[in-house]
């Protein structure tokens, strides 16, 4: 038995644990490359930028090193906590995924149809998404719709003059099993 | 069962939840499920209808090969907590079970009410899995029979909406009423759609292990 445990208590500890989180951050900083260094925060004034003149396209973020800026005479670093890979984490999580689509969804747009993109909770496999197919896939208002695993979202169209609330779509969700954590429509779910 | 051996359980039980995934004995509202498992102690059958997204009832075909005898039972579940994470989910279940027991060896010892208590918790990420689960049956005449079961599992790639989902697992169980009492399953689990098959075998008690879920 003493065996059994220790056996169990290495395979445990050398599992990667959210592996692909972790690796979704790396990605995201691998795509900015920001280099802080160039920047002189303690000298700027917001109120005195002309934002129109600039153009995000020709800033060289691959430039930029945090560590190297100047964020101004009242900025310590050390008497801050700087957020760690898991705030990231859910600093980034506030990004939006717009909606998911499919064959289906694109077909349902083209006819019309209102998108809606639903962030959803606790949706780790493929009965998960069953279930949300069963129950939302009842509904006469919804044309079209897809469970992300990797973005997590229920992507939903619904019919053109047809309406489901939010509050519709949260006692939907429950009857699945599971929760919702946001939900955006039209433009926004559209990316815009 | 001793005042030590439930703190004990507690105490395991407890390290389960802190740590803490997928045995899903509850399906979506009005979700049938059909779930058949073979273990080196029985070969069953469950058919559930989910009320509710935190109830099911079901009628269970059990038969205990080692001492031959068979079970049914109706068998309420109990959805008793989930936690919804962005990355996880974790269940703890409380089912039952009430129904018969029938003696099908040569010593022809007869029917006796059958009933049974158990609990279930699981955490599940999309890469790993943990679980436990008890039971406690008592079947008069028939014997009492306790059991636990403890899995880890880890899933070697995230596959998503459809997909094959494989993961690799490991199982510990403990029936008291067996010669090897602790025994050891490494077993494989396929999972797409709707449709769940594990295969291992026990390599303590040298039996395979075999089990399927359906939901529809």
């Amino acid at each position: 038995m003493k065996n059994i445990l220790l056996t169990l208590t290495v395979i445990l500890a050398s599992l990667p644990v959210l592996a692909d989180d972790n690796q979704k951050i790396t990605d995201h900083h691998a795509q900015h490359e920001m280099n802080h260094g160039e920047m002189n925060h303690g000298e700027m004034n917001h109120d005195e930028m002309n934002h129109d003149e600039m153009n995000h396209g020709e800033m060289n973020h691959g430039e930029m090193n945090h560590d190297e800026m100047n964020h101004g005479p009242e900025h310590n670093h050390g008497s801050h906590e700087h957020p760690t890979e898991n705030a990231k984490e859910d600093v980034m999580t506030m990004s939006v995924p717009a909606i998911t689509t499919t064959d289906d969804i694109s077909a349902a747009l083209a006819n019309g149809g209102a998108p809606v993109v639903v962030d959803v909770l606790g949706v780790v496999c493929d009965f998960c998404a069953v279930a949300m197919n069963k129950i939302f896939g009842k509904r006469e208002e919804v044309s079209a719709l897809y469970v992300d695993l990797d973005k997590k979202t229920l992507s939903l169209v619904v019919n053109k003059g047809a309406s489901l609330s939010d509050e519709d779509i949260e006692t939907l969700a429950k009857r699945a099993g599971y929760r919702i954590a946001a939900i955006r429509r039209n433009a926004e779910a559209l990316g815009g | 069962m001793t005042l030590t051996a439930w703190r004990m359980w507690a105490g395991v039980l407890g390290i389960l939840l802190s740590a803490s995934a997928v045995a899903r004995p509850v399906s979506y509202t009005g979700g049938w499920t059909l779930i058949q498992t073979a273990n080196r102690a029985s070969t069953a059958g469950l058919l559930h209808y989910s009320l509710s997204h935190n109830v099911s009832v079901g009628v269970r075909h059990e038969w205990q090969r080692d001492d031959d005898v068979t079970l049914t039972v109706i068998q309420p579940t109990l959805l008793a907590k989930r936690w919804y994470g962005q990355n996880y989910q974790a269940n703890v279940y409380l089912t039952g079970g009430l129904g018969t027991a029938t003696d099908r060896s040569a010593a022809g010892l007869g029917s006796d009410t059958a009933s049974f208590v158990g609990v279930m918790t699981d955490w599940e990420t999309r890469t790993l899995f943990v679980s436990y689960e008890a039971r406690f049956l008592e079947q008069g005449k028939l014997g009492n029979h306790s059991m636990h079961a403890a899995r880890v599992g880890w899933a070697p790639y995230t596959g998503d909406t459809g997909e094959l989902h494989t993961w690799l697992m490991l199982e510990v169980d403990h029936r008291k009423h067996f010669d090897n009492k602790t025994t050891v399953t490494p077993l494989l689990r396929f999972f797409k759609g709707p449709a769940l098959f594990e295969a291992g075998y026990n390599v303590t008690d040298s039996a395979p292990m075999l089990n399927f879920t359906y939901r529809f």
